[in-house]
Formats: C-alpha cells, structure tokens, sequence
C-alpha cells in the first residue's frame, strides 16, 4: 500500500453511463432541501407581506379559502385572482417559480381531474365539440349516452370553474407559505387550538426532514466518490435497502441524543411553547384591508 | 474549599458489554477551569454526561453541591429544577443540540422550560446574542448556520439558562481558528465572573490555554493522573502511555526524523 499506484495514468476510452434511479431519488431528496431554502429565503426579504404577523396572515387564508369554495362565479375567482397576484407581486415572491407551481398542480389536480366531466354524459347541455356520434342513444348503468357525444358548455365551464378553484387555493397557500416562516406558521396553528404537543412533533420533524435529508445525499456521495462505474439497478436496490436499516439506527439514537439535550435544558415533558407578541397598528391595518377585499368579493 | 461537582467510583457500560468508564473518581472546585482529557474512545464524553445526569452509572455517584445527583432525585421537580438552572451542558455535536425551528427559539427554550416569563427569557435570549454577536442569526433555522454559529447559538441556548457549572464536550472540535479563539476567550471570560467551566477534549493546545485543572482518562477508561495542566503537559511519558501524544515523522526542510510530538507545543509563547 505504500508503493505508487500501478494503474496506468493515461484516461480509458470514453463510455457514457445511465444515471441510475439512485441517482435521480438523492437528487430530488437535494431537491427538497434546496426547495426549502427557497421558501425560508423568500419569507425573510423585505415585502409587504413578510412584515405581517403571521396570525393576521392565516386568518387571511383561512377566510380567502372559504371564500374560495363558497363563491361559484367566474368575477370573484378572477378577483381573488388578481388580488394575490397582487399581493405576490408587492411582497417581491418571485412570481415565476410560484406560478409554475401553482399552475402546474392546478392543471393536474384541478383541470384532469374535472375535465371528464365536461362530456355531455356526466354533464348534459348544449354540445360545443362533438367527439363520436352514435347510431341511436343507450343507457350504460347510471348514465346516458347520448347519440353525439361530445364536450358541453355547462361542463367546461364547470371544469374551468374548479380549475380555477384549485388555482386560487393552491396560490394562496403558496402567497402565505413563501412569505411566512415554517416556525410561524406552526406556532400559528395555536390559534386554532392545535395542542402545543403536536406543534412541537411537526416543527422537529420538519427540521430533521432536512438534517436526514443532508446525512441521505453525503452518504450517496461518499458511495459515488468510491465508484468508478455504472451501478446495475439491482445493485443499487439492495445498497438503498441495506442504508434504509442503517439510517433507521442512525436516527433512533439521533432521537436519543437530542431527548439528552433537552433533558439537560430543563425539559420535564411539558411541552411549553413561545407565544406571540401584541399586534402592531400595521397588522390592524392589514386585517382590515384584507377583510375588505373580502367583503368586495362578497359582493361581486 | 467543597467541591461543585464530585465522582465518586465511577464505572459505566454501554449495554452491558463495552465498558467506558471503569472506577472513576475526581473532584472539581468551584469556579475551576476542569479538564477531562483523553484519547478517543477513552470515556470523556460518557463521564461528563454522567456528572449532568443525563445517563445514570452502573456503580459509583456523583454529587453536585453534595446532593447527589441520581436517577430518583432527579426524579424529584424541585431537585431537577434546582439541577438543571445550575448546571449546563454543550453537546459535541451542534445538530443534537440545535432543536428549536429558529436560533431565537433556542434561546429562549431553556429559560421557557425553567418557568421564566416570556419577556423574561426573550430578554435573556436578547443579551445573550449580543454577548455572541449572533443577533444577526435571530429568525434564522438552525440548519441553515455554519460549523462556528452553530457552536456558538449552541452555547447560547446554554447561557440563556445561566448556569453556574459549564459542561462542554469538545468545545472547540471543527472549528476554524477565530472561532476556536472566540470560543476559548468566552470560556475565560465566563469563568471571571464566577462560572465554573468543564470540558473534555483531546486537544492539549486548549488545556493548555485554558490553564485548568486536568484528569486524564486512560485506555483502560480510569483516572491516569489528575494534577494541574502545567503538571499534566509536562508530563511526555504518560501522555505518550494514554495515547495522547505520538511519535511521528517529520520533515524539516530536506532531512526527514521522528520524534515524540505534541502539536500544542508550536503554540507555547
């Protein structure tokens, strides 16, 4: 071992390898680490919303989401619409990366999802787009099919009504999630009386979440820097199973150990949680101001 | 002068069968600079977490104060209170200790949990910071510090609780330079005004700077010798025997020699 090398110096032809399953799953893992930095670092820059105390904030999604699913006309879904948008742009999101999301999970969960419905088998009314046209009209169990099968106004108007509900409520979210602390927002969750036990399991599982996450991609490191080939899928299988064991140990006595820390600091069980300070004037002034844009689209 | 904290035949297994500490005993004085030395594996890190009641041992006691410090008087609020308020504990690794959602929250958990208002602690929490130079770090998750920010908020969520009794297990373990150097300057500064300070460590360089009272751990995981840091560093034969220094090679310019080797001495004045 204390001899030179005997391997020749010069490179091997050049082969290009696969990127294994293995690869792909840490490289999301990093995803969710990486995404979560962006969410922290969004929440903390100067905007109009990160200056707002996060109950006035949570209120504000829990009524807009109400206010969501009871109204069912196209002017006050564009109106909450505009309104985050709105929102969005003042507290300096970027506008790009929370739109991509919230279109892309509004399209699979809201306009896939309903778009069946628009056939004039489930939704009958007056047919815009022909699809297939039959002899004679028949029943198959609960339905009717028509002789003209095809797409109706009043269904794609309802596939577009929810889509645009999922729209609304998923960029809601996002407005309150990018422009709020994950810690926030838990503790938040007091006001709703959520016991103070079950705030501190969420807010140190989503902390480990990334710590475990961090210790998942350095072990898949220090296992690629020892590799000097394609692994076959098999291979990998079992190495990912034989980690999984690992990790399970790995976080069993982490569990311990930070049961240790707290010990030390005075823990006794009882969990006992921070509250909040008093609401500024800013905060009053927010809360009235998001509960007359409510109000406005009440009345649209 | 009554000892803080005393060991009295101390010995402790992990499940039963690796042993870690075998008939420990040692004496630390109030307002003392202690340290626990040895090499890795020797027991430093299982002994101080014996002497802050977090793991009980198989024989032996430990007293704090001349109470003893057991599984059942533990057990008992008031005895835990009065226990925990005086004597704090910095783990090794930050990320154990590091639980809140933000380095605020860390702050203020310990002096939360000892029954201070939330003004109180927040106000503990805000002077301890400033004392750190981590106000920058307030809302700030703990897994988005640094090595030396994280030791340092570790140490904080510690000071919030203002304890009489510092215990801290490798202190300066993965620190760059300054950090090592803010770290040692706060140990000194914290034991002026009255604080006693324990640490283990292998790093002889920091006994030597800190200056303390010292107990080396052999292999064997009992007390070598305990004696002052001058006394112990001296000392080359047993700190060659309990694997604390070594000889190796070295190159000095073009010639290449062995020698028995302490990197601490490099920094002697």
């Amino acid at each position: 071992m204390l001899e030179r090398p005997s391997y020749p110096l010069r490179e091997g032809r050049s082969k290009r390898f696969r990127r294994s399953f293995l690869d792909k799953g840490i490289g999301h893992l990093a995803g969710v680490i990486k995404t979560s930095f962006v969410q922290w670092e969004m929440s903390s820059r100067d905007g109009l919303l990160q200056g707002i105390d996060p109950r006035v904030k949570v209120l504000f999604l829990v009524v807009f989401l109400l206010l969501v699913t009871i109204k069912k006309d196209f002017p006050a879904e564009g109106a909450i619409a505009l309104s985050v948008f709105v929102l969005a742009a003042a507290s300096r999101l970027d506008l790009a990366v929370m739109y991509r999301r919230v279109l892309f999970f509004g399209f699979v969960f809201g306009f896939l999802v309903a778009f069946p419905s628009s056939v004039n088998i489930i939704t009958p009314g007056h047919t815009v787009w022909p699809i297939v046209t039959f002899d004679a009209p028949y029943d198959f169990w609960i339905y009717h099919v028509p002789d003209k099968v095809g797409l109706t106004r009043e269904g794609l108007l309802g596939v577009a009504m929810l889509s645009m509900r999922v729209v609304n409520c998923l960029s809601l979210t996002l407005l309150v999630l990018y422009t709020t602390p994950f810690p926030e927002i838990t503790r938040t969750l007091k006001l709703f009386r959520a016991p103070d036990a079950f705030l501190v399991i969420i807010s140190l599982s989503y902390k480990y979440i990334f710590i475990f996450a961090r210790t998942v991609e350095d072990m898949y490191l220090a296992k690629k820097s020892r590799h000097t080939g394609a692994v076959a899928d098999r291979d990998a299988r079992s190495w990912v199973a034989g980690r999984m064991a690992m990790m399970f140990r790995k976080t069993q006595i982490r569990c311990e150990e930070i049961f240790r820390a707290m010990l030390s600091r005075g823990f006794t069980g009882e969990v006992r949680l921070q509250g909040f300070g008093r609401l500024r004037a800013g905060d009053y002034t927010a809360g009235a101001v998001f509960l007359l844009i409510g109000a406005a689209v009440v009345i649209i | 002068m009554e000892p803080i904290i005393e060991a009295r035949n101390i010995t402790y297994s992990y499940y039963g069968k690796i042993p870690a500490l075998n008939n420990v005993s040692l004496e630390i004085k109030e307002g003392e600079r202690f340290s626990i030395i040895g090499s890795n594996g020797s027991g430093k890190s299982t002994l101080l977490q014996i002497l802050d009641g977090l793991i009980h041992p198989s024989a032996g006691q430990v007293f704090f104060r001349g109470k003893e410090v057991s599984e059942a008087r533990l057990a008992d609020g008031h005895f835990l209170r009065f226990f925990r308020e005086r004597v704090g504990y910095v783990f090794q690794d930050s990320d154990v200790q590091l639980f809140s959602p933000t380095v605020q929250d860390e702050l203020v958990f310990g002096p939360v949990q000892l029954g201070l208002s939330e003004a109180e602690a927040l106000e503990r929490a805000v002077e301890v910071m400033q004392m750190l130079g981590i106000e920058n770090l307030r809302q700030r998750p703990s897994y988005m510090l640094s090595g030396g920010e994280k030791k340092r908020v570790a140490i904080g969520s510690v000071l919030t609780m203002n304890p009489e009794v510092l215990l801290l297990d490798e202190p300066t373990n993965g620190l760059d330079p300054k950090s090592q150097v803010f770290l040692i300057e706060l140990m000194l500064k914290l034991n002026e005004v009255g604080k006693t300070i324990v640490i283990c460590t292998h790093d002889l360089s920091l006994v030597c700077e800190l200056n303390s009272g010292v107990a080396v751990l052999s292999e064997e995981h009992s007390v070598e010798r305990t004696g002052s840091s001058e006394e112990i560093l001296a000392d080359e034969d047993m700190l060659l025997r309990v694997n604390l220094i070594h000889e190796h090679m070295h190159s000095h310019g073009q010639t290449k020699h062995r020698h028995i080797h302490s990197h601490f001495q490099f920094h002697r004045h």
